[in-house]
């Protein structure tokens, strides 16, 4: 039994050396890529851009279900963005509220006949409108069928080559759109594209717009700003230099559309469809050894409101994490094939064991100390020293995002917003990332029970936030 | 080393990399705050110089003491931010008295750096603060590995004409991405002479792989003096030169470009075909109603389209061939004519776009 415990005791220490030798290289990374980022961030002169006719056209695809308490401010802000030449394609996917209602009353739609082919199929179209306030605007009608159903429908409505996907509950700051095509400007062989994705929860919005950005008082909201700093300002950013990232987040990512009419869209059956179609973008482009760059760009800036309550938060994640199981079982020929170069090399391995497993062997850790412990097979103030270690690599992680917004970005300028970064940053580790662990697991039951349950989001709307 | 002293090891470590991080943010922030309340009211200062001299109130010199008293970054953000209000001779005049600053020509002297953030100092200077001298600089940066100091160093030739920078330009044309050609044919109008007559000995180079992107450049220019050479380009043997060239016609209502069209329009390659059709449609000549009605019955769906949107350009006559199609015997014709003349007004005019 002892040399059992012994056993799995070493495999799970060299596990968590590994990943974290892997999480330190992608910190290591993120640092020259934010200081380039940031620089021409910097540097660059948006307003002669902006008058220039070297913009490419952009299609801004908008799936609506059920989103009746968002749609017009989001749709008014995505309207208003700062960029020359684009259309908002919203789909309403067969909604049962007042989504569709609403949108025609506030943008006066009228009803116009299709005029473009069925590129990717989709549930059935029943009506295209258009609005007569807003001629940048074309609102899709059409059975439910998803997510990723609206977003193909969206697709083949849209008339310009690039496109980029974003949440009916996203607020997109002005500027974004214009920052999000840098990397089309400076390299020619840009297939996707992602932003940043920030917490809205806690921030002053007007107009559809976050016009004081605020870290949430309340400790689940609050610590989900540091997740998501520490996921897009080290995690994406270190992926740019190791091959590009898997996933491009679904509420702000931009894109090729010639790829995707490649790819044949979204995958209505994908339970989390961006990292399914990132995968299968890398898959089509890495097979056909064309050329190309998924990049990572931290300014331009999305924000969403994340769930507060632990319910729809553990529905949320046990959902992202059977999209991650799904995405890797379905991918699994990618997996250390030389043929898919880095991806398959670096990336899906990384996904594989760091990502989809490490919530089991965490769980393993935990169980393996707790019988070590009760058999006396291991000593006591080791094992506490080694969850010190543990939970101080993962504290440490966090803290070193928050570093990474405060010497870039820096959206956070209170004194007072800091310090409940590195609080929550600090207590983070404690409970809240066993809660995680847990939900995680819940995943991998329900895909072994093959359930297909999407979880629902609750949201507050943005409209009556002070 | 037993595992316990190593873990204590880390452990260690991460206490002392926990007290730099925090230790960096305070910095940071103290750093941020003393820097920008140091350079704050100089750039205010030096913005109501620059108003002052853009009146003609204040010389040249006075511009220039304020600019050596700032950052360089900050320096050139103040003269990209007024480049554009400046009328041009006074702005010269401020360029060439900025050769002789001691901080201009550390700047300038950028250019050969191995540092890309600084050649990108140096270019988005030179854009803006060019001179005759400046010219094999910007040669280097336009031919920088790193595009943004390309980009940069590109829009010089908004400001400064010389053939030489034009041609380097323009051989770089067809590596770039379309949206980067895009921006390069933004910048390079004001330079138009020379790149006319580097186009004329491009568009000899009947073989050259870049000939389409070269014609889509030069499409975008709007010159009537390029219609001779994209009609002769009509037949060449590359569907993607016959489509740039399609597209490009478009913009020149003569006999010559309608006669080009009216050879486009029924060529083998669909994306030539449809592109034609459009082409026609912008130049709205009654003669070729015929040939734009058979482009409505064309296999190719986004061929019947662009030939039902150019048809509503043609006034009574586009309309009454596609009233006609509507309840012709031909399905295809009947379905686009049907889509077409559904189309509200503001509905086309985005298509037509």
């Amino acid at each position: 039994m002892n040399a059992l415990i012994h056993t799995t005791d070493v495999v799970i220490l060299s596990y968590f050396l590994v990943l974290n030798t892997f999480y330190a290289l992608l910190l290591v990374l993120a640092i020259p890529e934010i200081w380039e980022q940031t620089r021409l961030a910097e540097d660059e002169d948006f307003q002669r851009l902006m008058q220039s006719d070297a913009l490419p056209p952009i299609t801004i695809l908008v799936p609506a279900y059920n989103e009746s308490a968002t749609i017009e401010t989001s749709v008014t802000a995505i309207l208003t963005l700062e960029y020359r030449n684009f259309e908002v394609v919203v789909v309403n996917d067969g909604s049962k509220d007042e989504t569709l209602e609403r949108m025609r009353h506030t943008f006066e739609l009228y009803e116009v006949p299709r005029t473009y082919p069925e590129a990717i199929p989709t549930r059935p179209v029943r009506a295209v409108y258009r609005s007569r306030t807003r001629t940048r605007l074309l609102v899709v009608d059409k059975e439910n069928g998803g997510k990723a159903d609206s977003l193909n429908a969206a697709i083949n409505a849209s008339r310009f080559p690039l496109v980029i996907a974003v949440d009916a509950d996203t607020l997109i700051e002005p500027d974004a759109l214009l920052r999000l095509t840098r990397p089309f400007l400076l390299g020619a062989r840009i297939a996707a594209v992602g932003g940043t994705v920030r917490v809205a929860n806690g921030c002053t919005v007007r107009d559809g717009r976050v016009t004081d950005a605020r870290v949430p008082r309340r400790f689940l909201p609050g610590i989900q700003v540091v997740e998501y700093l520490r996921a897009f300002l080290f995690g994406r950013l270190g992926w740019n230099r190791l091959g590009g990232s898997l996933v491009i987040s679904g509420a702000f990512g931009l894109f090729r559309k010639d790829y995707l009419h490649a790819i044949g869209g979204y995958h209505p059956a994908s339970v989390v469809e961006d990292l399914d179609l990132v995968v299968r973008l890398h898959r089509y482009l890495q097979e056909r050894k064309i050329r190309y760059e998924i990049a990572f760009i931290p300014d331009p800036v999305a924000w969403t409101e994340v769930p507060e309550s632990g319910r729809i938060l553990s529905r949320q994640r046990e959902r992202w994490h059977r999209g991650l199981i799904a995405a890797m079982w379905q991918y699994k020929g990618m997996l250390f094939n030389p043929r898919y170069g880095r991806v398959g090399l670096i990336a899906m391995p990384f996904f594989t064991f760091g990502e989809m497993l490490a919530p089991l062997v965490e769980v393993l850790g935990y169980v393996v100390t707790i019988v070590g412990l009760a058999y006396g097979a291991i000593d006591t103030s080791f094992a506490l020293l080694f969850l010190l270690v543990a939970w101080g690599y993962g504290m440490l992680l966090s803290i070193w995002a928050v570093v990474l917004d405060e010497v870039s970005f820096r959206r956070y300028g209170r004194l007072g917003d800091l310090v409940r970064l590195l609080v929550y940053a600090t207590f983070e580790t404690f409970g809240y990332r066993q809660r995680t662990v847990w939900w995680r697991l819940k995943a991998f039951v329900n895909v072994w029970k093959r359930r297909q349950v999407w979880g629902e989001m609750v949201r507050k709307g943005f409209a009556s936030t002070p | 080393m037993t595992s316990r002293q190593f873990l204590l090891i880390v452990a260690g470590a991460q206490g002392a990399l926990l007290i730099a991080l925090v230790t960096l943010i305070i910095l940071n922030r103290w750093i941020r705050l003393r820097r920008s309340a140091k350079v704050d009211p100089r750039r205010i200062e030096l913005d109501a110089v620059m108003l002052r001299w853009a009146l003609g109130q204040a010389d040249a010199e006075e511009v220039q003491r304020g600019l050596a008293r700032l950052p360089v970054s900050v320096a050139i953000d103040a003269l990209v931010t007024w480049s554009a209000r400046v009328p041009g001779e006074r702005w010269q005049e401020l360029s060439r008295g900025l050769e002789t600053r001691w901080w201009a020509r550390v700047v300038r002297a950028d250019a050969r750096s191995a540092r890309w953030w600084k050649r990108l100092e140096c270019a988005r200077f030179l854009a803006v603060a060019p001179t005759s001298h400046d010219i094999g600089r910007l040669l280097r940066l336009l031919r920088d590995r790193h595009p943004a100091v390309q980009l940069a160093a590109a829009t010089t030739l908004e400001r400064i004409d010389s053939p030489m920078l034009v041609a380097a330009a323009l051989d770089q044309l067809p590596h770039l991405g379309p949206t980067v050609q895009a921006y390069y044919a933004s910048v390079l109008k004001r330079a138009r002479p020379a790149v006319l007559r580097h186009l004329a000995q491009l568009f000899r180079r009947l073989n050259d792989p870049r000939l389409p992107r070269i014609i889509e450049f030069a499409g975008r220019l709007d010159e009537p003096v390029l219609r001779e050479p994209f009609t002769t380009l009509a037949t060449h043997p590359d569907a993607e030169v016959r489509t740039q060239v399609a597209r490009a016609l478009g913009k020149f209502p003569h006999r010559e470009s309608v006669a080009a069209l009216g050879y486009l329009v029924h060529d083998e390659a669909w994306p030539v075909r449809a592109q034609a059709a459009r082409s026609l449609g912008m130049i709205g000549d009654p003669t070729t109603v015929p040939a734009v009605r058979e482009a409505l019955r064309d296999p190719e769906w986004w061929v019947r389209l662009r030939a039902g949107l150019a048809l509503t350009r043609f006034s009574t006559a586009g309309r009454n061939v596609l009233l006609e199609a509507e309840v012709g015997p031909h399905a295809e014709a009947r379905d686009m004519a049907a889509l077409i003349l559904g189309l509200s007004t503001q509905a086309l005019s985005e298509y037509a776009a």
